[in-house]
């Protein structure tokens, strides 16, 4: 078997005195959609935190594209930066300048593309979100879910190989959650995107997810294909699914 | 030039795209009408967005100068990806029509007479409810005054004593080295006494409050108003403005006064200090022109003074946090414009208010 995209052995993590995750080791690998599943507070996003660095585990290693997170340097992580996407449960768009300027951020800082293409690449992710004719838009100016969609447009900017998603759907009505699902199985079979995505959404889930990890009480209850985890008897996987 | 063919690399993504773009354009300007451009794709394994919209944009600017630039060679794969990205999926930015110079004008008009409206309907709503509030203690949330008075006054204390400290210092210096050559120096003190009891005492306090008090109320108002909760108070039957300005302003008009007394103090010991270390003047005889100069009259002055300024920066304030729009930096403009704002009017009150009392 591949060696896994994304790997963590033994992760611990939390706030001040608080252990939110426990012992989590887990595998991904190329190519794959990765759905992180489980209830409130069980550590999904500080679990998303330090897999993109944002955050330091308190024990335990963190293995992404070959390299090392824990003791990463800055200069690598900034390049390394360049193939990861990050979709943030608030879309964490800059609120002074337009959706397009957001978009064309990593663009700019990251590549060498005459402004023109730029312009034109702008474009074509915000159309693939479905946000073109909102091209100069203050986000703002923008619902709660469309300004998801340009901060996905931003995460896929530069084609990373992998994207992480918060929560992308949520809020989202049916339609276009559905499209969303659709933007990110075309990334995963045209650009060999590999997707780590938390979600509570259940179509989304069905339609999208190859793996699912549920997360209890910061560790694993569950790794496994996504009809595995239909069929599994632990109770809890099994709620989540019945509902 | 004729036939030119381009092969391209395996992989044509964010890294190789400015290279390619390059090549092309150089044949691109090599050639004439009727000629022809082969882009190879057969040894393509990986085309990324950046790649499509690149080598379409080529294509088609190529066409409009007249030369055939053609895609030869695709695998399935490369071509599916070139469908899924193709720029024919772009939407049409919203566009916005340029308006008429008469029409900016027009709408910065129209604009500046809906504001003074708010403003004049915000006044007279806060003037209303700061009537009915004293009779209808429900209106007003529980605590707050005690808590406004508290954050307006007391906490605003030891800066403001010591902006009108450092000032009276100042002035008396000023004055006294001024009034020296003539032997006049005793008439710092009424200068001093003057000044600081019918101007500098409530014009320093109240720019010090617009500062602290105003922009913190326009802030809270304005976050408030972003995050909903006004929207909130509203659904639940509570207007907001004797719930929330309301208590703010009594808080202020309590306190102000105080204020403006302890300011107006401290500012005349600043300028006695000075008095006596610098111009040899008795701190007995500095009081004593003091309470020559002093009238009735100044104190007045002195106390409408700082009931309108107390009143412009619950307002203004107000009003620009319940106008704030769109995200976290409302809140900031909003907090920049109420204090712009408050120090302006204040200060045209002064002026106003000063000839109003000694003309």
């Amino acid at each position: 078997m591949a060696n896994p995209i994304i790997s963590t052995k033994y992760l611990s993590a939390g706030y001040d005195e608080t252990t939110v995750l426990d012992d989590v080791s887990i595998d991904i690998y190329e190519n794959e959609i990765t759905v992180v599943l489980g209830v409130s507070g069980c550590g999904k996003t500080t679990l998303l935190k330090n897999l993109i660095g944002l955050m330091r585990p308190t024990k335990g290693m963190i293995e992404i594209l070959g390299h090392d997170m824990v003791y990463i340097q800055e200069h690598e992580y900034n390049r390394l930066m360049k193939n990861v996407g990050v979709l943030f449960q608030g879309g964490a768009l800059l609120n002074s300048i337009p959706i397009s300027y957001n978009v064309a951020i990593p663009l700019e800082q990251h590549t060498n593309i005459p402004d023109y293409l730029i312009q034109e690449i702008v474009r074509l992710k915000l159309s693939l979100v479905g946000l073109g004719h909102a091209y100069n838009y203050l986000p703002s100016q923008l619902s709660g879910g469309m300004r998801k969609r340009a901060a996905l447009a931003r995460a896929i900017a530069l084609d990373p190989a992998i994207l992480f998603a918060d929560e992308p759907t949520a809020g989202l009505d049916p339609v276009t959650a559905s499209s969303l699902d659709n933007l990110m199985l075309t990334l995963r079979e045209q650009m060999g995107m590999t997707l780590v995505i938390v979600t509570h959404e259940l179509s989304s889930i069905r339609r999208v997810a190859d793996k699912i990890i549920y997360l209890d009480k910061g560790k694993v209850l569950f790794s496994g294909k996504l009809d595995e985890a239909l069929e599994s008897e632990i109770p809890e996987v099994k709620n989540f699914f019945s509902v | 030039m004729g036939n030119q063919t381009l092969q391209l690399p395996e992989r044509v993504n964010i890294d190789t795209i400015p290279d390619i773009y390059n090549r092309v354009k150089e044949m691109v300007h090599k050639s004439s009408d009727s000629d022809t451009i082969a882009i190879d794709f057969s040894g393509v394994v990986h085309i990324d967005t950046a790649g499509v919209v690149t080598l379409e944009k080529v294509q088609t600017d190529a066409n409009e100068r007249g030369i055939e630039l053609s895609f030869e060679n695709l695998s399935p794969t490369v071509e599916k990806t070139m469908q899924a990205f193709s720029s024919r999926l772009l939407e049409k930015p919203a566009g916005k029509q340029k308006p008429h110079i008469l029409e900016y004008v027009g709408e910065y008009t129209y604009e500046y007479w809906i504001t003074l409206r708010d403003f004049i309907l915000l006044l007279a709503n806060i003037s209303y409810y700061g009537l009915v509030a004293l009779f209808r203690p429900k209106l007003r949330r529980k605590g707050e005054v005690i808590r406004q008075s508290n954050f307006i006054g007391v906490t605003a204390l030891p800066i403001i004593m010591l902006v009108n400290f450092l000032i009276g210092i100042v002035l008396s210096l000023q004055v006294g080295i001024q009034m020296r050559p003539f032997g006049a120096e005793i008439f710092v003190a009424q200068l001093i006494g003057f000044a600081m009891i019918a101007e500098l005492g409530p014009l320093l306090t109240a720019i010090m409050l617009a500062g602290r008090s105003g922009s913190a109320i326009a802030a809270e108002i304005g976050a408030m108003n972003l995050s909903e909760e006004i929207d909130a108070l509203r659904s639940m039957g509570i207007d907001p403005i004797p719930y929330l300005i309301v208590p703010k302003l009594y808080a202020i008009l309590l306190t102000i006064p105080l204020l403006v007394a302890v300011a107006t103090f401290v500012g005349i010991f600043g300028g006695a200090v000075i008095g006596y270390t610098v111009f040899q003047i008795d701190f007995n005889a500095f009081y004593n022109e003091v309470v020559f100069i002093l009238r009735y009259y100044e104190i007045m002055t002195a106390l409408v003074k700082s009931i309108v300024f107390a009143t412009i920066i619950i307002v203004v304030s107000s009003f620009y946090g319940l106008h704030v729009e769109g995200s976290a930096e409302g809140v900031g403009r909003a907090t920049t414009s109420s204090v712009v704002v408050s120090i302006f009017l204040v200060i045209v009150a002064d002026s106003l208010l000063g000839l109003l009392f000694y003309l």
